[in-house]
């Protein structure tokens, strides 16, 4: 990899990986609860 | 197009290596869905096609964590180094594991006739601003459109003809595309269905990931910092037994390039540490009868003027060396490509 290839991996993944791991963090805190969950699981599906 | 196209060059290597990977997909789609069918038998003909859609989904996810991994895995241990060698045909590969994935999903709607509740989600413009409640599947779709390109750039032709930096830039559009698959999943069965396999499976995928390429960055790191400079400018790698013989010792430019730097018996030569076919890293490979081996793909090239043997046509930028003190020094200047430079030292 050249050098400036390597400087925007090391940018953009850091970037990417905080963004997805805060995402991924929200959608797991804000799911509903599981009764509301098995209601909206058909609508939701597949 | 001034690239001439070249058909897939197969050999024992590719035949082999595409063998196993179609072995392992078939053999976990069969596990899930045998394991599936026998834990809880569907109950009518869109249960089993869920169960499809999961199988596909979670394969595809699978092959994507695993190609991100490759990258770091390689460049921490050699071992790895096979699986590196025909990773595009495994990004082909998880582009049509990913395809059925989705073409279940709209068989799925079709066999209830509910196409029109699937474009629905896609065009209810008030759910783009919600959280929780995003239409999930375009964030997949998004991604398979990624993986898509991917694949149909992934031949040798399009390598030339875009330039291998360009070539690999476009390609670092795999990170998003997971970033996507990930919240894909997080956003849609993840809310549904209370499994904690789910959130499992995606924290351990992304973690791996994620701890393999801050390992390997930090190792990468040192490599970029500039040697010692001598007063003309040259810049100083070490005595000549300190370059491993048929190897190299790979030192930084000011510019922050990277030279490798090799010894052959009594000859040191220093090419550029980028091979031509994807800038794969020349200083991790052997030399074999006077010809360094990249050891991402095997692309030869003669120490002595960084040329490929005939048939080939690729050239390397080489650098001059000399050894003065008992110390081999390099010119970081770079000569042009194929310009004879190695040099013997007694």
């Amino acid at each position: 990899m050249r050098r400036a290839h390597r400087s925007f991996h090391r940018v953009l993944w850091p970037v990417l990986a905080l963004a997805v791991a805060l995402g991924f963090t929200m959608a797991l805190v804000l799911r509903p609860p599981p009764d509301t969950a098995a209601a909206t699981a058909q609508e939701l599906k597949p | 197009m001034s690239t001439g196209f070249r058909a897939v060059q197969w050999n024992r290597a590719k035949l082999v290596y595409d063998g196993i990977l179609i072995a392992a997909v078939v053999l976990y789609i069969a596990t899930y869905l045998l394991l599936a069918y026998w834990l809880d038998p569907p109950k009518d003909e869109p249960a089993a096609i869920d169960l499809r859609i999961r199988a596909f989904g979670t394969c595809a996810f699978l092959m994507l964590t695993i190609i991100l991994s490759i990258g770091p895995l390689a460049r921490l241990d050699r071992r790895f180094l096979p699986l590196l060698y025909n990773r595009r045909h495994f990004g082909v590969l998880t582009f049509f594991v990913a395809l059925l994935h989705a073409w279940f999903m709209v068989e799925w709607f079709a066999v209830q006739n509910a196409l029109p509740d699937l474009y629905a989600e896609f065009t209810r413009i008030a759910d783009y601003g919600k959280f929780i409640g995003f239409p999930f599947k375009v964030l997949g779709l998004l991604a398979l459109a990624i993986l898509f390109l991917m694949a149909a750039t992934s031949h040798d032709f399009w390598l030339a003809f875009l330039t291998p930096p360009l070539w690999k830039a476009l390609h670092m559009a795999l990170y998003v595309a997971y970033g996507l698959v990930v919240m894909h999943v997080a956003l849609g069965i993840m809310q549904s269905d209370r499994n904690p396999l789910i959130p499992a499976m995606l924290a351990s995928g992304f973690a791996c990931v994620t701890v393999l390429h801050l390992a390997a960055g930090w190792r990468e790191r040192a490599g970029d910092r500039c040697d010692k400079l001598t007063g003309d400018g040259w810049l100083l790698v070490g005595p000549p037994l300190s370059i491993p013989d048929k190897g190299a010792r790979i030192v930084a430019a000011p510019d922050g390039e990277r030279i490798a730097v090799f010894r052959d018996g009594t000859q040191i030569g220093a090419l550029s540490n980028l091979c031509a076919h994807q800038n794969g890293p020349i200083g991790e490979g052997r030399i074999v009868d006077g010809c360094v081996i990249c050891p991402w793909h095997g692309y030869y090239y003669r120490l002595t003027d960084g040329c490929a043997p005939p048939p080939y046509t690729e050239k390397l930028v080489t650098y001059r060396v000399r050894v003065a003190r008992g110390v081999v020094e390099v010119d970081p200047r770079p000569l042009p490509p194929g310009t004879p430079a190695a040099i013997r030292y007694v």
